[in-house]
């Protein structure tokens, strides 16, 4: 899957997580609040009861003030009496936050229920009954909505995944109609291409006068460009599944051959070439190698800038190609491995260089790095572990 | 001379009393009317002290029968009183007066 994909894929699964997280907490919440209500209803009856016990009681003390000062007390429950202005007459109360506005609610683990009284006894409109609640319920209520969450999330999370096949496929299909592309053009391009580089290597380009020696020289660079282009689309298409034939060689010498190649492409834009090169043993392809190679110096060669350096560094168990061409910003490097995504839009090519190095470099356990700077250039950076 | 001002000040004050004192308890003591009933009947009515002083307020000085804490049968036996011939703020000073001596808040054990 490209990262472009796996990126589609996490901002739709994060949406959509975060849809249902939130429709599955309000509909939470709202079974949670209907419990509450039957609950509290199973109260309220037994508290209704408990107000008129208390009102004969609150009359009667009214009747005896001020020779009987004792408020009322009951072993049942604890209550308090507020005058019209809201201010507080007598209370018990364990939990005093009382709410005028709800005739039963829930409050400090209490539930609070308030009867508003005909005859105003003692002063009193409102008189609050409270009992102690059960937590047994609300344990109960959240455990169901646990269960219900677990199984819920479960099939969401299927929902989720068959949406977001659904969500990349026309991604996909774009992907493999330009995969489809590419192999097509690569076999129409096999047999013109061997022609052009046939011809190439049989023309003797010292019989040549200095103009056409030039013109020769011309061709030859864009004829290995085409080339490298080729041998890219032809991994990718055609020899990607054929089976590797790995051999112990030494890299330097592979690195010598493929900067002799591109010597041409070099001298094209008047590019040094350093070289510090020490012998490493590989066990691989070579073949796969020097599309390695050659994918790095090719992108060394064509974001540099005219009349700059090439620097190849080579050391038992790390690669390093650097150039000091245009360089990247931090956001794209991290992109920079994408298929069919190029450097900047000026240069040419389809952007398959270093998706094809990465593929080949995941292959054979090999770690890349990359090191740029926008406007300082870029290096290439590849290790692996000495021996293998 | 100051000192003999103060004096004869303090002496006024004790003899005259306070607006409840001077314009309420001496004609509920004559009538017989319990100050302390009026209170708790004015309670079951009114509730609040700003509400019950509210509405003493205007029944002290528009006196009816319907607007009365007292039930009907009182008056089988006792007359209207007559509308009060009080300031506002002595009327306000003694219902104040009246709250803070018979009130159930802070009362009650």
């Amino acid at each position: 899957m490209l990262q472009s994909e796996r990126k589609s894929l996490r901002r739709f699964l994060a949406l959509y997580g975060l849809l249902m997280l939130g429709i599955f907490s309000l509909l939470a919440y709202g079974y949670y609040r209907s419990q509450e209500e039957v609950m509290l209803t199973r109260y309220k009856s037994r508290m209704i009861d408990y107000a008129a016990d208390q009102i004969r009681r609150l009359r009667q003390l009214h009747e005896k003030f001020p020779e009987e000062r004792r408020y009322p007390r009951d072993s049942r429950f604890r209550s308090a009496i507020y005058d019209l202005e809201y201010v507080q007459i007598f209370s018990t109360l364990r939990d005093n936050r009382v709410d005028f506005l709800h005739d039963i609610y829930r409050s400090g683990g209490m539930i609070h229920y308030v009867k508003l009284l005909d005859s105003y006894y003692l002063g009193a409109k409102y008189l609050f009954i409270e009992v102690p609640e059960d937590r047994e319920w609300s344990l109960r209520i959240l455990g169901h909505i646990a269960l219900a969450g677990v199984v819920l999330g479960v099939l969401l999370a299927l929902l989720g995944y068959y949406l977001a096949r659904l969500f990349v496929r026309p991604m996909r299909r774009s992907i493999e109609l330009l995969d489809n592309f590419v192999q097509d053009t690569t076999h129409e391009l096999n047999t013109p291409l061997g022609a052009i580089l046939g011809n190439i290597e049989m023309i003797d380009s010292s019989r040549l006068g200095e103009k056409d020696r030039r013109r020769f020289e011309r061709i030859a660079v864009a004829a290995r460009t085409v080339s490298t282009l080729y041998e890219d689309l032809k991994f990718l298409t055609l020899e990607r599944h054929r089976p590797t034939e790995d051999r112990r060689f030494d890299m330097a010498e592979l690195i010598r051959e493929r900067l002799e190649y591109f010597d041409v492409l070099f001298r094209s834009k008047n590019l040094t070439v350093h070289t510090d090169l020490q012998r490493a043993y590989l066990y691989a392809d070579t073949r796969l190698m020097a599309r390695v190679v050659d994918n790095l110096l090719s992108n060394a060669v064509k974001y540099n800038r005219p009349g700059k350096s090439v620097t190849v560094t080579l050391r038992p168990g790390r690669l390093v190609i650097a150039d000091e061409g245009v360089g990247m910003a931090p956001e794209e490097v991290e992109e920079i491995f994408e298929r069919y995504r190029r450097f900047n839009e000026s240069e040419g090519g389809f952007g398959l260089g270093l998706d094809i190095v990465k593929r080949i470099a995941e292959h054979y356990g090999m770690q890349i790095r990359i090191e740029s700077r926008k406007g300082e250039g870029t290096a290439v950076i590849i290790t692996w572990k000495e021996g293998s | 001379m100051r000192r003999k001002l103060y004096i004869w000040l303090a002496a006024g004050l004790f003899v005259s009393g306070g607006s409840f004192d001077t314009h309420c308890v001496s004609c509920h003591r004559s009538t017989g009317v319990s100050l302390r009933d009026t209170f708790m009947n004015a309670l079951l009515v009114y509730s609040g002290e700003q509400n019950m002083k509210a509405g003493l307020k205007y029944f002290l000085k528009h006196p009816s029968i319907e607007t009365s804490v007292m039930p009907r049968e009182y008056f089988q036996t006792h007359p209207l009183k007559a509308p009060t011939t009080l300031s506002d703020e002595e009327l306000d000073e003694a219902l104040s007066e009246y709250w803070e001596r018979y009130k159930v808040i802070g009362r009650l054990q």
